[in-house]
């Protein structure tokens, strides 16, 4: 049994995912209890992951560069817990919706699963297969509502994701035209030699893998995407989005940089320098058009732009101390960003507006919700006793250890922004209440069973998250330190 | 001119249609072109001249050099890829056919103006 708990994770999601499509009462403790069993199977490997094994389960044992295998280590299965904790909040967020049928609940379990699959799995075409498996459930679940705005964000994404995974194929294709295999391992192993032989060819594979992935996690001039994806999509969805899906982006990016092409290929195509351009520029461009939004979940969405800006800087740093600030602020930008878009859930069901605007008064209604809000808002900006401010002053810290003291600066001026919009928004939920006219919710009647007594209980859980981390963020670095040593020594700790 | 270049050719023109065409039918045929010239991509990799199928018969060694057999796998990766392309076009135009019933328009500049 337990030899085989890498795929009954993958399994679990997705045989309840087609059971879920056969009855119309069981449909969200189905989900709830095949995500809670993943959970299981996940935790009965910490005990060996966290003590620095890897677990290689070759599927339908044919080992080698001939099988597929599935490899959980420390970076898998970081990832998969960032994934599965937020994959059940999102569907107990879901629960109270009316409108969410059984189709919605199949299309969340499928990209759950398929996103474990991409984490998993040492094939990289096989991780292709599941990255459009995972894109063709997002796309629907971004076109649920089918609203003439769901419908476009849906179809911008589907053409952009098309074509960054046509380029991730192609460069897989190149990849395997020069080592004959595509276990990601035997290509790492194989790759230094044809790098002599074909050094244009493997620049070449580089160059398309990553920009097919850049199109994926959004990086400055591939963005285009983002903001009506991520704003227009239901706010379950939202938070599913900006949490994990574009971290399956990140881990990627990590795994073609470090394993695939093992670092010092890496240093030879070009250098780490081309990741921190692109993070400081779409840091900033993030920032700024952030600054410029009056729908709260744009502002969101741009938000997650500048972000992931800084997460690719940890990357570019590529220290230590700069890899470990980068992984830990992905752990603590899915934690915020989904609180905010749960919050951001709530305030526009209540008020019945996207407007910013059409938001105050909010926080005298509803003074729980707007303190979640608020204390995720500061981690967001980076202010102390929240989760946000330990990674990123992880990241200024690696960042001066290496000499750049420029992008400390820029980081600095980046989170000046993010607090004026942040606050902006605050305090539009504070300020006086709004005209009894303007109230234009609930015009199809209610749609929330029971208030959103039960919605707010993921927001309660994830913003003790923020605290915890923010507090004790050992916690936090202890689950992110097999994966940097993974990463840098390329053993175990 | 290889197969190979002739592929990453029709892949740029297909590149091409995705992003200056303003109709949504013909993004949607720039995205299938990118994916039939990966098929041609992958097919002329595993393509060896007067090759022969890797097919272990009675009576042959194994000893045969590789170099000679066609090489299988990038085949059997094209029809999984091919059956993705195909669920991607066909998730695509669903998509375009809900558009049109809301807007009556498929032009991308007048899409956006619409609010």
């Amino acid at each position: 049994m337990s030899i085989h708990n890498p795929i009954l994770i993958i399994i679990s999601p997705l045989l309840a995912a087609f059971l879920v499509l056969l009855t119309r009462k069981y449909k969200t403790i189905l989900a709830t209890v095949s995500i809670l069993a993943s959970i299981v199977f996940v935790s009965t490997l910490s005990s060996q992951i966290l003590s620095g094994n890897k677990i290689t389960y070759h599927l339908g044992d044919w080992g080698g560069p001939l099988g597929i295998s599935l490899v959980v280590d420390g970076l898998s299965f970081f990832f998969s817990l960032i994934i599965l904790g937020l994959g059940l909040l999102v569907i107990i967020y879901s629960i109270p919706e009316k409108r969410y049928g059984r189709t919605y609940y199949f299309l969340l379990l499928i990209s759950l699963s398929s996103m474990i699959g991409v984490i998993y799995t040492a094939d990289i075409f096989n991780m292709y297969v599941f990255y459009e498996l995972l894109s063709l459930a997002v796309y629907l679940l971004i076109a649920y509502p089918k609203t003439g705005v769901t419908l476009r964000a849906s179809f911008n994404y589907l053409i952009m994701g098309g074509v960054g995974l046509s380029f991730f194929l192609l460069g897989i294709g190149f990849l395997y035209a020069m080592t004959g295999t595509l276990d990601i391992f035997h290509i790492a192993e194989r790759l230094p030699a044809a790098f002599d032989s074909s050094m244009r060819m493997v620049i070449m594979s580089f160059v398309l893998v990553a920009t097919g992935i850049g199109i994926k996690i959004a990086v400055f001039p591939l963005y285009g995407w983002l903001p009506d994806a991520h704003s227009m999509a239901p706010s379950p969805v939202s938070a599913l989005l900006s949490g994990v899906t574009v971290k399956i982006g990140i881990y990627c990016l990590i795994r073609v940089i470090y394993t695939v092409f093992s670092t010092e290929i890496f240093l030879l195509i070009g250098n780490n320098n081309i990741l921190l351009v692109l993070g400081v520029v779409s840091l900033l461009f993030g920032a700024s058009m952030a600054l410029a939004q009056k729908g709260l979940k744009r502002l969101l969405a741009y938000s997650t732009i500048n972000q992931l800006g800084i997460v690719l800087i940890g990357l570019g740093i590529g220290t230590e101390l700069g890899l470990t600030g980068a992984l830990f602020h992905v752990l603590n930008h899915t934690i915020m960003k989904s609180t905010l878009f749960f919050c951001a859930g709530i305030m526009i069901a209540e008020t019945g507006t996207r407007d910013m605007k059409g938001l105050s008064g909010f926080g005298r209604q509803q003074p729980a919700i707007t303190f979640s809000f608020v204390i995720a808002s500061l981690g967001m900006i980076g202010i102390p006793p929240v989760n946000g401010f330990v990674s990123k002053w992880m990241i200024c810290l690696a960042a001066v250890e290496v000499g750049h003291i420029v992008l400390v600066v820029i980081i600095l001026i980046s989170s000046a922004i993010a607090a004026t919009y942040y606050f902006r928004a605050i305090q539009v939920l504070f300020s006086s209440p709004p005209k009894p006219n303007s109230m234009t919710a609930h015009e199809g009647g209610p749609v929330i069973y029971g208030g959103n007594f039960y919605r707010s209980w993921p927001i309660y859980i994830l913003v003790a998250g923020c605290l915890l981390f923010g507090l004790l963020p050992v916690l936090g670095i202890s689950l992110v330190k097999p994966a940097v040593s993974l990463l840098l020594f390329n053993v175990v700790p | 001119m290889t197969p190979i270049n002739i592929s990453l050719l029709v892949f740029t023109i297909g590149l091409y249609g995705v992003m200056s065409k303003n109709n949504l039918i013909k993004k949607i045929m720039g995205l299938t072109i990118m994916n039939g010239s990966i098929v041609l991509f992958f097919i002329s990799i595993g393509y060896r001249e007067a090759g022969l199928a890797p097919i272990l018969e009675k009576g042959m060694t194994s000893s045969i050099p590789t170099t000679i057999l066609v090489d299988p796998l990038p085949q059997a990766l094209m029809l999984t890829a091919i059956v993705i392309g195909i669920s991607v076009t066909a998730l695509a135009l669903a998509l375009v056919v809900k558009i049109y019933a809301k807007y009556k328009t498929l032009d991308i500049q007048q899409l956006s103006k619409e609010r």
